[in-house]
């Protein structure tokens, strides 16, 4: 537990930029921001998800949506990646140590390796199901996951405020 | 505030609707964030329904789809997710009337969203009543490229006041 108790992340709170973000206007709009990026990062993935699932979208081929949809999750991503880091300095120590956010991570490295594996292992056998219905089991099973830690990243994201 | 909405906080105050709502909040393990994550989970499906359709109209995202398709296809989902956001946050706004009806950034939500679900029932119903209504000629391609402009920004700005409505409280208002 020697790097999460390291005094390092009361150095971190204490940078100027944690400073001036936790102190003025700039956490609450921070926050917007992050909230507003985190919903388009569900909303933009769930129509490739239910299309995996079978449930929607079913008349576009997968990849279609896949390449259509994905870049924008991505970029939402970005985003909220930029302004959650942007709070995450103001209160280092505790976030680090704040059960809800560590379970954050951890779902959010689930969803990241789940989308790997859709990506690097699955999409190359792509022209076999690309217009399947219903879709194998497999995406399936991928689509689920998907739906099921994403949500959980928000349910965990959202409880890290009840706790710090 | 005008006095008719600061009077819906008051006639709430101390109602069934208040002690129902406070009991789920303070008695349901874990209701508070699990209720706040269906809201924000439910925003999520407005993003993924009338945001998409509006950057889609607008020539951004999505361009193998067609507009009047996504539209029968979309906008279901957004009326199912608004349901599902007056549900949950009903439990909040019921909870504590007061502080609802007399912050001004709710007033600013409600003046935002009223706009924005007026202006999506509007494109749905004439998007039902003929087959690519929108795109049939180039004065409604462009009044549809101005309903979708306005429309994320009214949807943009419903959820950055829904956030700020905790914030005003202690930035303006110190206690």
């Amino acid at each position: 537990m020697g790097f999460l108790n390291s005094p390092k992340w009361i150095d971190v709170e204490n940078w100027p930029i944690s400073w001036e973000i936790g102190g003025t206007s700039w956490f609450p709009f921070l926050e917007s921001i992050h909230v507003i990026a985190a919903a388009f990062v569900v909303g933009s993935i769930l129509m490739v998800d239910l299309r995996l699932l079978g449930f929607a979208a079913v008349k576009y081929p997968i990849s279609t949506l896949s390449k259509e949809l994905v870049p924008w999750s991505w970029g939402a991503f970005v985003i909220a990646t930029i302004t959650g880091l942007g709070m995450f300095i103001t209160r280092a120590a505790s976030h680090v140590v704040n059960p809800a956010f560590q379970w954050k991570i951890v779902l959010l490295a689930l969803a990241g390796v789940n989308m790997a594996y859709f990506h690097f292992r699955v999409y190359k056998n792509i022209s076999q199901w690309d217009n399947d219905l219903p879709t194998p089991t497999q995406l399936k099973v991928i689509g689920s996951l998907s739906l099921f830690l994403w949500s959980g990243v928000m349910l965990a994201g959202r409880w890290v405020g009840h706790i710090i | 505030m005008p006095d008719f909405f600061t009077s819906i906080g008051t006639l709430l105050d101390g109602s069934f609707l208040q002690s129902g709502a406070l009991w789920a909040l303070s008695t349901i393990p874990g209701f508070p964030p699990i209720i706040q994550t269906a809201h924000i989970l439910a925003i999520a499906v407005v993003m993924g329904s009338v945001v998409l359709l509006d950057l889609r109209i607008l020539g951004l995202a999505v361009p193998s789809q067609k507009i009047s398709e996504m539209t029968s296809r979309l906008m279901p989902w957004l009326w199912w997710a608004l349901a599902a956001n007056l549900i949950s946050g009903s439990f909040f706004l019921f909870g504590r009337p007061l502080r609802y009806f007399n912050n001004p950034i709710f007033g600013w939500k409600l003046s935002f969203l009223l706009p924005a679900v007026l202006l999506a029932l509007f494109f749905h119903v004439m998007s039902n009543r003929e087959e690519g209504y929108w795109e049939l000629n180039s004065k409604r391609l462009w009044s549809a490229r101005a309903i979708a402009l306005l429309s994320l920004f009214l949807w943009i700005m419903v959820a950055m006041a829904g956030r700020w409505i905790a914030y005003v409280e202690y930035i303006y208002y110190p206690a």
